[in-house]
């Protein structure tokens, strides 16, 4: 099963992720595509890091290629998050277009696992005009999570902490 | 504690005085910290989060100790690209949590799109 979360900034996404992985999988992969760059970078790896913390997740620190992981057949997996991953593939490594890219490496992960949850984010809902990298980085993100919406079996959507199911049914453990 | 969110102009306002019956008299700003606690009716939820900073989740608590029966009206800012400048981006994450904060601790949680409610959480529209 997929199950894609998204919603805006600071609304729950990863604690619902967190929470079906702990029901389905033991141990559960975390995939944690933050570049560790920065202040904030860090404190938000630490906020995240200690949100797990006895949870028994193994974390896997993959920036980009994601489709590169190799999981145990049959395990569980949850990609933190894919807004970073794209900022990944475009800023670090240089993809200008990479969602097609990303939606195969994302593909092939979520194949591999009995439970796979991805956390995405909304970026383009406040109604600003960016230079064009920064659109670039919005089309991008709406074309991976539409194909990403497509290929999950649950999608959810966390607004302040509350899941709304847009696809499928909301899985028991919620 | 009544919860109404959603972006902005989708009617959220609108719809808190129809169904509630409220008149504008009974509605405040959140940065109106004067009248908050006796408020019937807290807008722009958010200029309350602004308002208290880094306190913004506690200032909430506090508030719904004084005043459990109030309607809060709080827009979504969270779902746009993060932003340059760093007191915006704090911003941002604090009005994220105060609404995580809210929406658990509200009897009801009504999203507002395009004009159109939508139960998050309680018995009944």
């Amino acid at each position: 099963m997929f199950v894609l979360i998204t919603g805006g900034s600071k609304n729950g996404k990863s604690s619902i992720a967190e929470k079906i992985l702990s029901a389905y999988a033991v141990p559960g992969y975390y995939i944690a595509t933050m570049e560790p760059y920065g202040e904030e970078a860090e404190a938000a790896i630490k906020r995240h890091r200690e949100m797990r913390s006895g949870k028994g997740f193994v974390t896997v620190e993959k920036y980009t290629d994601v489709g590169e992981i190799v999981l145990p057949q049959g395990s569980g997996a949850l990609l933190e998050c894919v807004g970073n991953l794209c900022a990944n593939e475009i800023f670090s490594a240089g993809q200008e277009h990479p969602a097609y890219k990303i939606l195969r490496d994302i593909e092939k992960l979520s194949e591999t696992t009995e439970i796979f949850t991805a956390v995405t984010s909304q970026v383009g809902s406040d109604g600003v005009s960016y230079p064009k990298e920064t659109m670039n980085y919005i089309g991008e993100m709406g074309r991976i999570n539409s194909g990403l919406g497509e290929m999950a079996d649950v999608v959810i959507e966390a607004v302040f902490g509350l899941p709304v199911v847009l696809k499928g049914e909301l899985p028991s453990c919620l | 504690m009544i919860l109404i969110v959603g972006g902005a102009y989708q009617g959220k306002r609108g719809y808190a005085k129809k169904r509630y019956g409220l008149d504008e008299n009974d509605i405040i700003e959140g940065d109106d910290m004067q009248n908050i606690s006796s408020a019937k009716c807290i807008d722009r939820f958010e200029k309350f989060v602004y308002e208290n900073g880094e306190n913004a989740v506690k200032s909430a608590e506090k508030l719904l100790t004084e005043n459990p029966e109030v309607i809060i009206i709080m827009t979504e800012i969270g779902s746009g690209i993060i932003p340059l400048d760093k007191t915006e981006r704090r911003r941002r994450e604090l009005a994220g949590q105060a609404g995580c904060f809210l929406a658990e601790r509200a009897e009801t949680v009504i999203r507002m799109t395009c004009g159109i409610p939508q139960l998050l959480k309680g018995e009944s529209l």
